[in-house]
């Protein structure tokens, strides 16, 4: 049978209940979910507050890699069952989830912890999306450090 | 000649102030060859130009693939999103 693979680039509120009902199935016991949220005080790092983060996607690309990613963690975790990956821009603050990977299974002991972990780091490297953080000091435009391979 | 669609991302696109752009450029041209002619266009992109990356047709591309015909290409700063 065809497992459910949800991904999405969206300016709408992450629905975590509808998602992870859409990649439930008869035979789900497990799911790992991963939220990130718009952060207000960082303490790692450089300390600094943040007002709101404005998102922004090459869409059609990132919404290409995310389905990659999703082949790429079948791949690697065969028991995985659903998988949903869902990245919201536009301007968001914080408490807020901006990024949400479920993954299901039978069994917790299936590899859902791994895939969904798998899951978000991926996202960061390959997936077309920007943030721009604006606070107190002004704003500025945060970049990533890794530099996908042609054809990744 | 070779018509390929351009966009812009992030800190590339408000260095350029444009989104968007349609060239004409030479058949044969490579990504890296595509990268100084937009530098030379938009000047203030010189001090992205070293970090800044490139799709083609929705793909990552290296500095020394060949810009097909009628590709779309997109330039864009590491990612970020999370």
């Amino acid at each position: 049978m065809d497992y459910p693979t949800i991904v999405s680039i969206t300016e709408n509120v992450i629905d975590i209940d509808t998602l992870l009902a859409q990649v439930t199935l008869p035979s789900t016991g497990a799911a790992a979910m991963f939220t990130g949220l718009v952060r207000e005080s960082t303490i790692r790092g450089e300390p600094h507050l943040t007002q709101y983060l404005e998102y922004e996607a090459y869409q059609p690309m990132a919404e290409l890699k995310m389905r990659q990613i999703a082949a790429e963690m079948r791949q690697k975790w065969p028991d995985v069952e659903g998988i949903a990956i869902i990245q919201r821009i536009g301007r968001l603050y914080p408490k807020t989830p901006t990024v949400l990977i479920v993954c299901t299974a039978a069994h917790r002991d299936t590899g859902v912890f791994e895939a969904a972990r798998y899951g978000i780091d991926r996202l960061k490297d390959i997936v077309p999306v920007w943030k721009k953080e604006i606070g107190p000091e002004g704003e500025f435009w945060i970049e990533g450090h890794t530099i996908p391979k042609p054809g990744e | 000649m070779n018509n390929v669609r351009i966009y812009l991302f992030a800190t590339l696109r408000d260095y350029a102030g444009v989104r968007t752009l349609e060239l004409e450029i030479p058949t044969g041209m490579t990504i890296a060859e595509l990268k100084v002619q937009l530098v030379n266009s938009f000047p203030k992109l010189a001090p992205v130009k070293e970090s800044m990356m490139a799709a083609i047709n929705r793909e990552y591309a290296a500095d020394a693939e060949i810009v097909p015909q009628e590709a779309e290409i997109a330039f864009f700063p590491p990612v970020s999103g999370g």
